[in-house]
């Protein structure tokens, strides 16, 4: 059985303008929440890469990463934990090549092979220890590592790391657990704690 | 109990920042060294957090937004009216190349034609050898004279004139026989591209004389004896 359809005179400006409106409604729900999430993303990438001006470049292409396929995403409400994994493998990569690539040239006392200078940030919270804990930071596994930094950031409760990270609360309990002993154990030695007989 | 038993426990404590219970709680009090460690170790988680907390509560700078409102801004931007869609360009460019490749082919299928007829001329003289398939509705005759000629197969003659006219992509060149030795050297000297001072001539023009050949002159021979020559 045929289908009639009626189209109303004026319908297909009407398309059009729905067509026009709706990347601009995109744009506006997203720039709601960039100003909420654009910190979250900075930080994460700061985490992992311990420098400003490389997390900066990362939390960029991660939030407009998110913003070309903001579209697809069909459940806002996981915005955060979305934008978050996102910020959090494009820093990972963003590591790992710059490691290789220290690798590769393998030398370093030429100057043009030496990392960025740290910005007066960095020079702020780069005390012995901070500089101890930041290479055990990176030598834990991924998974522990976002957990802990998350746990770390304020305002973020466990029920909340859980919903970012899509493990259960347990679970993250469990590697915020397992992330500061594997810190401890690393950085026993730099703080001179004495065993017990 | 030795202290060695309670390390475990005492790091899990310091760990979870919870108050030390049962068996530990009792051995802390009793043993100063384990208290002192249970202490520092505290004190390393405190120092890990502080340090976490430095880590992921970092100064987030204030170029970060307008950076990535500005870009997109440029990514939502339109094309402006006079900017050229993509497909216009890509027909464009189809278009040009083809048009490249058309006239290459052309030029090369020229070339070639060029150099298969300069060939024919040469290699495949006279042209009563030349394959039927390439002349299909032509005869070839000879006249007494030694001059080929090319006649239609509907038996119109075809001068040589006529013939370059007809069939300007495989001109026909009419010589004497006993003209062809030099055309075949003409020919292979043209296709290595080297002026050769030949000219030929109309074969309409040209008429063969006999070789006039002077008769042998030769003196009257006086004939004498072998005896006679010996005692003179």
């Amino acid at each position: 059985m045929q289908e009639l359809v009626l189209i109303q005179p004026g319908g297909r400006a009407q398309e059009e303008s729905a067509g026009e409106a709706a990347p601009a409604d995109a744009r506006r729900e997203f720039e709601a929440r960039l100003a909420e999430c654009g910190p979250l993303a900075y930080r994460v990438a700061r985490g992992v890469l311990r420098n400003s001006a490389d997390a900066e470049d990362v939390a960029q292409e991660a939030l407009l990463r998110a913003y070309r396929s903001f579209d697809r995403l069909r459940d806002r409400s996981r915005f955060r934990a979305w934008l978050v994994r996102i910020s959090f493998r494009i820093a990972i990569d963003r590591l790992r090549s710059s490691k290789r690539r220290e690798q590769r040239d393998g030398e370093w006392s030429r100057p043009e092979h030496q990392p960025p200078a740290p910005t007066v940030e960095d020079l702020a919270v780069s005390n012995q220890f901070q500089v101890h804990l930041d290479r055990a930071l990176e030598e834990l596994p991924e998974k522990l590592r976002l957990v802990l930094l998350l746990a770390a950031m304020e305002g973020h409760s466990i029920d909340e790391i859980s919903e970012i990270v899509g493990a259960s609360v347990g679970t993250v309990k469990s590697r915020i657990f397992y992330a500061r002993k594997q810190l401890a154990e690393k950085l026993r030695c730099h703080v001179n704690i004495s065993k017990t007989r | 109990m030795p202290c060695e038993h309670f390390q475990d426990a005492l790091t899990e404590a310091a760990a979870t920042g919870a108050e030390p219970q049962g068996e530990l709680h009792a051995h802390l009090k009793n043993c100063a060294a384990c208290q002192a460690a249970f202490e520092q170790q505290q004190s390393l988680f405190a120092s890990i957090d502080s340090g976490m907390r430095v880590v992921a509560n970092a100064e987030v700078p204030a170029s970060l937004l307008p950076r990535v409102r500005a870009r997109l801004d440029e990514m939502a931007a339109p094309l402006p009216a006079w900017a050229p869609k993509w497909f216009v360009l890509a027909g464009a460019g189809a278009m040009l190349a083809f048009l490249f490749i058309t006239q290459t082919l052309w030029r090369t299928a020229i070339g070639r034609n060029r150099t298969e007829s300069a060939t024919n001329a040469t290699q495949s003289w006279p042209p009563a050898h030349r394959p039927p398939k390439e002349i299909p509705d032509m005869t070839t005759a000879t006249h007494p004279g030694g001059v080929v000629h090319h006649t239609h197969a509907d038996g119109e003659k075809i001068s040589p004139e006529n013939s370059f006219l007809k069939r300007e992509a495989q001109p026909e060149v009419l010589v004497p026989r006993d003209q062809e030795v030099l055309l075949v050297r003409y020919g292979e000297d043209w296709r290595r591209r080297k002026p050769a001072p030949i000219v030929v001539t109309d074969s309409g023009d040209f008429t063969l004389t006999p070789l006039q050949v002077a008769p042998i002159q030769i003196a009257e021979l006086d004939v004498k004896l072998l005896a006679e020559s010996q005692s003179q």
